[in-house]
């Protein structure tokens, strides 16, 4: 029961605490209004050099820009506690550490959906894109998937933050990196070889082209792999992202890596 | 108070037991050339708190306090020795032994700037497993205890350093430990906080807590500390009750001379004077003080102004030593 009011309540006031870009002046202008700049930009891009559908563009955009919300919240909400000199207090408390460290996880991943859906009605709106009637509920799922598997990638992010003491320059990367790689802008398999490769394995690709199917009608049933392959790739990169901020704790204790400010 | 105490450690148990404790800081620079440093931080120290009593770790900046705290605190690993706080080893089970103890840092930093202090209050006690029905009377208590009654709703980022310093102390407490780790609790605090929060500090043993406490205030220490380690330089140099420490620098008298531009070779002659046990130069507002430590039953002022000549000479005193003069004795 403890632990499930760590992973719950302490998971909200810690999000709260160190995610400041809560802020409505903060928040509006960074994840409501920069995706649908994101998604304008590459629809009259796809319109201007005739390449990909507006659906493609806005489908992939706005799910790619779930990533921001993810990379800079997961790790703003673990590795700002290092920026607050409030790590060492929060490392001797005998809370269990996956409920403390995830539970910061469920506020950044909800977050991250809202933003998705968000960005994909207004985005879909403005541009005048058609949605399948069929396809709405499969596609709230699919962000909720993605929004997930980004976050676990998040938590790499945060874990790396913890030790170098800074987050926007990796979340920045990062975030560039899934637009490249995702398949939001350039579908996968136009990417060189190599990259279509590297792209198999990061967070969003799978789940940007599901909705994409869903979108066109695709029955939720052909959709179940890519959901699946989404889902266990958010799975592996969160369990990767907890086991290297447990690795930190520990070195940490023998080598006193957090300790200096 | 402190004598009827004194008697009742006696037939106590130790609560903190600490052993030849070490810990040696490796530290890495260049990128292509790397330079390892090792720093001895703690070089073998040892003392034992009992039930109840009021423990104080004194030394300059650097000496290892903060860091011996860590290690018994559960943050840091020793790489000699061992510590156990309530029979428990501190290195091998950190979680049992951080169910136990309440850790305050003194200082403005290590709290959530944007929530409330009710809010900073409830996320620790959600991390001290203390349950919901308890966790709001308990808060309430505390915050009557360190006097933020009714400002516990504000942002901490308009607290002042006092409050924040309040703040600190209520959280260690949250859980009702049985050990409270004070590093210089009252540090930066205006004179009628900091007595206040020795009050709250004086208190916390009055409610049977053990308390071990770190600061640079020597009347502090004074006041408050049952028995005081001295460290310097990573090791003890000098353990016992205030009354002991004071006593070990003699039984003599100090001399304090206000002076103005004295020469080091001056204060090298004073030092070289028969029956001085020793001197140290402090700056005091516009005006320098030789202080000057004698043995018993030397009367030295006028040997003393008689190597002055020639320098300005301002107020002549003398005093019993005082707790201050014993710990710069040590650590010089």
């Amino acid at each position: 029961m403890k632990s499930v009011r760590v992973f719950f309540v302490g998971g909200l006031i810690s999000y709260r605490a160190l995610f400041s870009w809560l802020n409505p002046w903060v928040y509006v202008p960074s994840f409501l209004v920069m995706p649908i700049f994101q998604i304008l930009l590459f629809v009259y891009i796809g319109r201007s050099a005739k390449l990909q559908s507006d659906s493609f563009y806005v489908i992939g955009n706005a799910l790619q820009f779930a990533a921001i919300p993810c990379l800079f919240a997961m790790a703003n909400t673990i590795a700002g506690e290092r920026n607050q000199q409030t790590l060492g207090y929060i490392l001797i408390t005998p809370a269990r550490r996956l409920p403390l460290f995830l539970g910061r996880a469920l506020p950044v991943a909800t977050n991250g959906f809202f933003v998705a859906l968000f960005a994909l009605v207004a985005g879909s709106a403005i541009v005048g894109t058609h949605v399948a009637a069929s396809g709405y509920a499969p596609i709230v799922l699919v962000i909720a998937v993605s929004a997930f598997a980004c976050t676990g990638l998040g938590l790499i992010n945060a874990a790396i933050g913890l030790v170098a003491r800074e987050t926007a320059v990796l979340s920045n990367i990062l975030f560039g990196g899934l637009l490249v790689l995702s398949g939001a802008n350039v579908p996968v398999h136009d990417l060189p070889i190599v990259l279509r490769q590297v792209s198999e394995g990061v967070p969003l690709t799978h789940g940007i082209a599901a909705a994409r199917k869903l979108a066109s009608g695709s029955s939720v049933g052909s959709v179940l792999g890519l959901l699946g392959a989404e889902a266990l790739i958010g799975l592996a990169y969160a369990a990767l992202g907890y086991a290297l901020i447990r690795g930190t704790e520990t070195l940490s204790r023998r080598r006193a890596t957090l300790e200096r400010a | 108070m402190r004598l009827s105490r004194s008697l009742a450690y006696a037939r106590n148990v130790a609560v903190v037991e600490v052993e030849e404790l070490a810990r040696t800081y490796r530290t890495s620079t260049g990128i292509l050339r790397r330079r390892t440093v090792e720093v001895e931080a703690v070089r073998g120290v040892s003392f034992e708190i009992a039930k109840g009593e009021l423990f104080g770790l004194l030394g300059p900046n650097g000496a290892g306090k903060t860091t011996t705290i860590k290690m018994l605190i559960t943050l840091l690993l020793p790489t000699a020795g061992t510590a156990r706080v309530l029979g428990l080893d501190v290195a091998r089970n950190a979680r049992e032994v951080r169910k136990r103890i309440g850790y305050v840092f003194g200082g403005d930093r290590g709290l959530y700037e944007r929530l409330s202090g009710l809010d900073n209050l409830r996320y620790f006690a959600e991390l001290y497993g203390v349950e919901p029905r308890v966790q709001k009377l308990r808060i309430q208590e505390l915050l009557q205890l360190v006097g933020l009654a009714g400002r516990e709703r504000e942002k901490v980022e308009g607290y002042s350093r006092g409050m924040r310093q309040r703040l600190h102390i209520a959280r260690g407490l949250l859980h009702d430990p049985e050990v409270v780790f004070l590093d210089e609790p009252t540090i930066g605090v205006d004179p009628v906080g900091a007595r206040e929060l020795r009050a709250t500090i004086a208190a916390l043993t009055d409610a049977g807590k053990t308390v071990l406490l770190t600061t640079h205030y020597m009347f502090e220490a004074d006041a408050l500390c049952d028995r005081i380690a001295v460290i310097a330089q990573g090791r003890i140099v000098a353990q016992g009750t205030p009354q002991a420490l004071k006593a070990g620098v003699g039984e003599g008298t100090v001399v304090e001379i206000e002076v103005y531009g004295i020469e080091d070779a001056v204060v090298e002659r004073v030092r070289a004077l028969d029956g001085v046990s020793n001197v140290g130069l402090e700056a005091r507002d516009q005006k320098q003080v030789l202080v000057v430590q004698t043995l018993p039953g030397r009367e030295l002022v006028h040997a003393i102004l008689g190597h002055l000549h020639g320098s300005e000479v301002g107020r002549v005193s003398s005093r019993e030593p005082t707790l201050e003069d014993a710990y710069v004795a040590l650590v010089e």
